[in-house]
Order: structure tokens, then sequence, then C-alpha cells
């Protein structure tokens, strides 16, 4: 997995997912982002990498997040 | 209300029950094998051992196959568990009464998200699968084994009760005219999911039951549609949920709903409820009448070793995983398949006690294999949580657009003959080798199967070795139950034309390599460049003959 930064323009990237979230309701962004989240998954096409992405995602703990009640 | 009519039941058939010799004496006969259970798997190791000329009493507690009064169980017979009928010789009348098919397709709503073709990896002269209803498998099996007349099979006979020996099993019988108490060598459960002997012997199963609901519908209607699998992942004639479409002999369809996790199984099974739905998804104008209607719920366990000590288990007595992908039923076909040549083996003097660990050491990690890809097909078509909603809302969504995702679309990974872990006995694995299409050197027609269709022993397929290395060969193997066999060249050995398919499927190439394929025709070793005294320890390897000193 590569932490370093390889996004060639983060910003712009950043506001086009932003834009593409506009105007829906959560579970339609959670659906985009499901979505988005396959065809990035397809791209990377390394299974170790994948498995990688998914602990090092699920090991963040966002302390901003709402719990469950 | 429209009314729904049942077609007859279905007329099965019924074998006497023989009083056996046993019963009022004092006497307490012992028998070398002993298999309890007539269902897909007791029934094939009794057939399959029966092929090979070696006895076993085969008990049932029925004097008929099939489950009274329903028709649940298997549909859907793998190329494996077909191959292995071929080598039986049943597998013609499987194949005339059956329906044959290798496409299926997944529909999300309206529209299809994902097809397969199974045919296109094929080179055996069975297909891929048939479908046929589970009770006439057991009914050819059981004609079949009548017809070798070899086994001893014991109708209307209950165990009662078995008592593990110093060096073998005691068992308790009952039947219609008294008890009696036979002993054997090895016993075989093939009694089923609710095993009694696993549970008097106290085996811990792992068992977990599923909270997801269905409910089958065996039908016959008027309305012509391809004889392929067909899936729904949400069906819109199901309220958006799951439903499966399968062909089976006598024009007989199985349809199977997904029901709501908090239904009453009573209400959904009911004639007019379950003909509402089949009206929703044939249209208003298609006749139908009803075979059978059953709700049901599904459930997994699995043995940590199917041996213990004399005792083997197979089948869903071993292991029981969802239906989704067909690998119960082929699953316990195969436990026979790889058990019966062993036990063979055995009985000839052929091999060893340490053999039969091998049928542990294959099945148990081969029934993992299953139990995992099973569940994870279940999940798919049960989300826990809203997450697990949206990521499969994801799936299908993109599945309909883009062919990667249609790799994710899980509506049953269908059966497949389980690779084989490297082991002692199997230093390189183990892999099917499915039923060829052979030509003797003389232009002779034969298969695989064929080839090992009689008397037990592994085959040697070896590319062009010179005549003194064959005589050199049969010389060192002798004493092993081996068959030698030469593609292509002039070796002096029974001789097969060279073949790309064959060279490709068994990956052997020029002259000189060897492949080893064992009775039920899996792949045991290869060698590039196999010289008489490789191909002897090859075999003596494979058998889990003690190391020579």
């Amino acid at each position: 997995m590569i932490t370093e930064p390889r996004i060639p323009d983060p910003d712009g990237f950043y506001a086009a997912l932003l834009a593409a979230h506009e105007g829906r309701t959560d579970a339609q962004s959670a659906d985009l982002n499901a979505r988005l989240v396959l065809l990035l998954a397809n791209q990377c096409a390394d299974q170790g990498v994948l498995l990688a992405c998914i602990r090092a995602a699920a090991a963040v703990q966002d302390l901003t997040t709402p719990q469950a009640p | 209300m429209e009314n729904f009519a049942f077609a007859p039941a279905y007329a099965l058939p019924a074998w006497p029950f023989t009083p056996p010799p046993e019963l009022g004496s004092t006497k307490v006969v012992r028998h070398p094998i002993v298999i309890v259970g007539a269902g897909p798997s007791g029934l094939t190791l009794a057939c399959d051992l029966a092929q090979r000329g070696v006895p076993a009493v085969l008990l049932d507690e029925d004097d008929t196959v099939g489950v009274r009064g329903a028709s649940s169980r298997g549909i859907c017979y793998a190329q494996k568990s077909l191959e292995i009928f071929e080598r039986l010789g049943i597998y013609q009348r499987i194949a005339a009464k059956g329906i044959t098919w290798s496409f299926g397709r997944t529909f999300s709503g309206d529209d299809e998200v994902y097809h397969f073709n199974l045919q296109a990896n094929s080179v055996s002269k069975q297909p891929p699968f048939i479908n046929l209803q589970q009770f006439y498998v057991e009914w050819f099996l059981v004609e079949r084994i009548l017809e070798l007349g070899v086994t001893d099979v014991r109708w209307k006979s209950r165990v009662t009760r078995v008592e593990q020996l110093e060096d073998g099993v005691r068992l308790d019988i009952e039947t219609p005219a008294g008890s009696y108490t036979i002993e054997a060598d090895r016993l075989i459960d093939a009694t089923g999911a609710n095993s009694p002997i696993r549970m008097q012997l106290g085996i811990e199963a792992h068992a977990s039951r599923s909270t997801d609901r269905w409910c089958i519908s065996d039908v016959r209607f008027e309305k012509p549609l391809p004889t392929e699998r067909w899936t729904w992942v949400d069906a819109p004639f199901n309220e958006g949920r799951g439903v499966w479409q399968h062909l089976m002999a006598d024009g007989v369809w199985r349809i199977d709903y997904q029901m709501p996790e908090d239904c009453d199984t009573a209400a959904i099974s009911r004639p007019e409820v379950a003909g509402a739905r089949l009206r929703e998804q044939l249209g208003p104008d298609v006749a139908f009448e009803f075979v059978w209607i059953g709700p049901y719920g599904y459930r997994d366990h699995l043995l940590d070793s199917f041996r213990h000590g004399p005792v083997f288990f197979i089948g869903d007595a071993a292991h029981v995983v969802s239906p989704f992908g067909a690998r119960g039923g082929n699953s316990g076909i195969q436990d026979a398949a790889n058990l019966g040549w062993k036990l063979a083996l055995v009985a000839q003097g052929q091999a060893g006690d340490a053999l039969l660990d091998s049928y542990d050491a294959e099945r148990q990690p081969a029934a993992q294999e299953n139990l995992q890809v099973t569940s994870r097909s279940a999940r798919f078509l049960a989300p826990r949580s809203p997450a697990e909603h949206t990521l499969r809302r994801a799936v299908v969504a993109l599945a309909a657009r883009y062919p990667f995702a249609r790799a994710l679309v899980n509506t049953g990974r269908m059966s497949v003959a389980n690779a084989y872990l490297a082991a002692p006995h199997l230093p390189e694995g183990a892999r099917t080798v499915q039923n060829l299409p052979l030509r003797w050197a003389d232009g002779r027609e034969t298969t695989l199967m064929q080839l090992l269709a009689e008397g037990t022993q592994c085959i040697g397929l070896w590319v062009a070795p010179t005549r003194a290395q064959a005589d050199a060969a049969l010389e060192a193997t002798a004493s092993l139950p081996l068959r030698l066999l030469a593609v292509g060249g002039d070796s002096g050995l029974p001789t097969l034309q060279a073949d790309d398919t064959l060279a490709a499927h068994l990956v052997i190439g020029g002259a000189g390599s060897f492949a080893l394929v064992r009775p039920d025709a899996y792949r045991a070793a290869v060698l590039p460049n196999a010289t008489p005294e490789a191909i002897a320890s090859a075999l003596r390897t494979a058998l889990a003959h003690s190391p020579t000193p």
C-alpha cells in the first residue's frame, strides 16, 4: 500500500469528489461512494494492496464520526 | 381466488426387506465394511466399492429413495459427479432422464447483469451440469448396486446404537423382524445432516443456522423457456428479493423464492400464496400445476475430522453448506469416490491404513473451502446491514454497465472438483482430471473413465518411453496397483495416441514426461523426466506406503 502522495492535483481531485456528492441525500452519497470504491478497487487490481487498504481504512478511528446509537 | 392444481405424487420404487442371517443368531458376525445411509453419498460409496468387486453391508432405515412426501433435496449434478456416475455405469440413464445445461444468467430487476457458460473450460465427455431430482439418482444407483450383486443391501434396518471397539465398531440394528447386532472393521456414516451416529459418538459438528428464509415451488407449466440456470438478485415479481429458476426432469421447474426473514413459513407455503407468487412471475395466461411446495431455512456444519478411528463420515453427516452453488450433494458424491478406492486397496492388501487417513486430509479441507464459498454467496444474497445493502446495490448497478463488477455478483459459485492441498502423500497437491476422450494407437476410442472403470489401480501416462524404460518400469511396479500406458512412441506398452488436449490438461509435454492419475481421477504427480524408480516411488508416496527402510 502506497501512502506517499501520488495524486497529481489533490485539490482538483477533492473538488471533483465533492462536486459528485452535491445535491445527494446521505443514502445516495453512500451509494456513490460504494460505486467509487469498487471502480477504484478494480484499477488497483492487487489483492494484497486491496486488503491492506481495507485494513488501513478500518483501523483509522475518526472521533468526529457520529457513533451508532 | 384462483384454484391451484397439484400433480400426482411421484411413484417411487420400494425394495423388500429380507431378514439377514444374523437375525435370531447369537453369534455376532463381523463385516469388513458397513455403510449406514442409502442417500447419494452412501449409495455412491456402495456402488463404487461394488464396481471394484469389494463387498459391503449397506443399511438404510427406509425401503425406498427420496424423502417420503417431499421432493426437495438436490437437483444439480456437477461434472465431477457425472464422471463418477459414468465410471459406475449409470451416466447414460442420468443423461437420458435429466436436463443438461451449462449456461447461467443472473438478473437484477428486469435486466441481465451477468451470465456464464461453464462449457467453455470443459474437456470432458460429461457436460458441466445435469439437473435431475435426487431420488432418480438414488434410484439408478440402487438398481446398479443390485445389478452388480456384490453389496449386501439391507432395507428397513435402523441403527439404534453404535459402540466403538478397540479394532472396530459394534452396531445394534432394528428391523421389522427384530433386532440384531453386528460388528464392522470400518463403519461409514452416510446418515445425513442429523446423523444419529455422530451424535451418539458425541462429535461436535459446529452447526449454525441462517435466518434467511426460502420457499421452493416445484411446478409444471406450459411456457417455453431456455434450459438455463436463471437467478435474480432482486426479482420485481418477488418484492425485490432473490429467485432461482431451474428445469429438472419430467418437465418440472424448481423455482425457489427468497422470503422475508420473519415470514410465517406455513403461510408463505400455502398453495394460494405460492400460486399468487408464481402467477405474478409467469403472467396471467400460463397454466401450471404444483408438484411440491416447501419452505426452508439453510444451515451449515463441518466436522473437525472426517475420520474417528474406524468410523468415517461422508456427505451431509460430515458437512452441510447452504444450497447456493450445488456444493452439498456433489461434495458428498465426491467424498464417496475419494474413499471408495482407498477402502478397496486396503481390502485388497495393496495399501495400509495410512491411506485411509488421506480421506480426511483431502476432503475436510475441501468441505472447508465449500463452506467458505457458499457462505459468501449466502451473505451476498442476504445482506445483514444497511452498509451491506449499499455495497450490493453498487455491485449490481455497476455490473449492468461494466464487466469487472459482474465478477462480484454472487448468486452461487457452482460446484467444482476441489483441488487437494499438498500433503506428505501428495507432495504437489492433486487436482481433478476430466473425463478426456482418448484414442488407442490403433484408432479405437476410449475415455479416462473407461480406463478407470475396471479394477482398482492408478494409471500412469508416460509420453513415448523407450522399450527399455517401459520394461524396467513394469518390473519396478509389478507388485503395485498401476496400469502403465504410453502416450505415443513405440514402447511395447498399451499406447494412446498423442493428443494436445491430453497433454495440456495433464500438463505433460515432451518425451519421458509422466502423469500419475489416481482411481478417483485426480492427478497425484507429474514427473518431467520419469525413470522407473521415480514412477514406483511416486506411486508408493501417493498410496501412503511407509518409506522403504
